[in-house]
């Protein structure tokens, strides 16, 4: 063998080294590939902060010529927050720092080439190569969505203002609208007393239609004070019984209840988070309309509660009554909707708006079952305490 | 109160509103709760001070046995009356009730510390109107002991 002959050994040892560049320069075309093709920004970055690598998303995010990049500060395009997290993570082991997330909760900014700043969002994953850890940051430029953030922030700011406005006005109508009707109906109850039977029979029918339409119109206003009321109140949510609000339901009921002859009967009932008024209503509006809607017979109505998983609280309210056509089930919590003739029950279609209402505003919900002939249960969730 | 050999001969009431319609109802249901009662009318205000300390067209006004006063006047409000009336040696021992339609927690509050005698809402049905007039009538014109007054000296 001539000497410098490289022996077979030393060949073998030169081919494996060949496929390893080979490999690797494979390896750093795909990375390229897949580098250019990343949507966001990416730059890869040593210990010191510099820039050591970086893709065409880069150069068109911040304004920069690739070569204008390579090997300056990372600070440069991200003024704050990144180059201090570098250093935070020298200290970390690599699977620490693996696929953080940085910018969440925290405004970050890149700075373009001409001085303007844009919001970004970083997600960092750590890249060990022959010169130590590098990191990898892929930037997302999230102008648009935070655009889009304000502009929905913006939007609910007026529609609650709007909806406070509107709510006040709802109320202050009604009240005001009270005055003048105090009136219409005080003096129109005054003639049917005292000239009932004394002008003709149509004078009497003429005022009995008067004195009818006024009382409605009444207890229209009424429950629009009350639904108004309740959207707009502020609510003062207590840990408290709700077997004694169901209690204080029953003794605002108790005319109607010892006119109907009801049987209202109750299992055990538990602590919930609500507003004590709002609930008092809540079961007075169900439990009225359970004793009122009936055809024949003893009314009955039963409350109840279940458990439904750790915080929430499923309460029944089941009556015998006239029951619901299943078509309803959703039109009955409107506004000013209504089942039956006048003639048949009187009411103002507001009573279930303002259950709705009120369930909503404690963030539960509120449904029925129900079988015309046999009886309708309405459910509501409340949120309970967790015991 | 004012007796005539120990029998009430008629108890005078000041009416202090500023809406027809309410005043007529008023009169209607005193009238029906007790028929000895004389309610005097004023407008506003300025006028209930006229009234009560006996000024002009009011020279010969009788000292009222109570005093019903609107919360919502022209030229000087109610509350306005109840201080003024409050703060005068001469006539803060009439009994002054706030009747009114607000049922503004502030002007409860307000009224109370202005020392009203009571705070009631104008319900909005007849027959509850009748029913508080009635009890009116007897707390504070039959039932109630108040100081004996010689009008107001």
């Amino acid at each position: 063998m001539a000497i410098g002959d490289p022996g077979p050994e030393v060949i073998s040892h030169v081919d494996a080294l060949k496929n390893a560049e080979t490999h690797l320069a494979q390896m750093e075309v795909r990375y390229r590939g897949l580098l250019e093709a990343a949507p966001d920004a990416m730059v890869v970055v040593n210990q010191a902060g510099e820039i050591v690598l970086l893709n065409l998303q880069t150069e068109k995010q911040f304004g920069y010529q690739r070569d204008e990049l390579l090997g300056q500060k990372v600070k440069a395009i991200i003024p704050e927050g990144f180059a201090e997290r570098l250093l935070a993570d020298g200290s970390r082991s690599a699977e620490e720092a693996l696929a953080q997330h940085i910018g969440t909760g925290i405004e970050l900014y890149g700075r373009r080439k001409d001085g303007s700043d844009f919001p970004i969002e970083i997600m960092l994953s750590p890249l060990k190569s022959a010169e130590g850890v590098l990191v990898t940051a892929a930037i997302r430029d999230i102008s648009v969505r935070k655009t889009a953030e304000a502009n929905l922030l913006q939007k609910v700011v007026e529609l609650n203002r709007s909806n406070e406005e509107l709510g006040q006005f709802a109320y202050m109508a009604s009240h005001d609208l009270q005055e003048p009707l105090r009136m219409v109906s005080s003096y129109t109850e005054l003639l049917s007393r005292r000239y009932k039977g004394k002008l003709d029979a149509e004078a009497d029918e003429f005022i009995a239609f008067a004195v009818d339409g006024a009382n409605r119109m009444q207890r229209l206003i009424r429950d629009l004070l009350v639904y108004s009321r309740v959207g707009t109140a502020e609510m003062d949510v207590l840990d408290i019984s709700s077997e004694a609000a169901l209690e204080q339901a029953l003794i605002n009921l108790r005319v109607a209840i010892q006119e109907s002859g009801a049987l209202v009967t109750h299992g055990p009932l538990p602590k919930v988070m609500a507003d004590e008024i709002q609930l008092i209503q809540l079961f007075q509006n169900l439990i009225g309309n359970a004793i009122k809607y009936q055809s024949h017979g003893v009314p009955r109505a039963h409350i109840s509660a279940i458990k439904d998983g750790v915080k929430r609280w499923v309460f029944s309210v089941r009556d015998n009554g006239l029951g619901i056509d299943s078509q309803y089930f959703e039109r009955i919590f409107g506004m000013f909707q209504r089942l039956h003739k006048r003639e048949d029950f009187a009411g103002t279609g507001v009573g279930l708006a303002i259950c709705k209402k009120i369930v909503e505003r404690h963030g539960g919900d509120i449904w029925v079952e129900s079988q015309l002939g046999t009886g309708s249960t309405f459910h509501f969730a409340l949120v309970g305490k967790e015991y | 109160m004012k007796t005539l050999g120990g029998k009430p001969a008629h108890i005078d009431v000041l009416l202090v509103e500023d809406s027809p319609g309410d005043v007529r109802l008023t009169q209607e249901v005193f009238r029906e709760a007790n028929r000895s009662i004389h309610l005097h009318v004023v407008v506003d205000g300025i006028e209930a001070m006229a009234f009560l300390r006996h000024e002009g067209v009011h020279a010969h006004a009788p000292r009222p046995d109570m005093i019903l006063l609107d919360l919502n006047l022209p030229k000087m409000d109610g509350r306005e009356v109840l201080a003024v009336i409050k703060e005068d040696d001469g006539l803060k021992s009439i009994p002054t009730v706030i009747l009114t339609t607000s049922e503004s927690e502030v002007d409860i509050v307000k009224s109370y510390q202005l020392h009203a005698n009571s705070y009631l809402n104008k319900p909005v049905q007849l027959d509850a109107f009748e029913n508080l007039v009635k009890s009116i009538n007897e707390f504070w014109l039959v039932n109630v002991k108040l100081p004996k007054h010689s009008r107001g000296e």
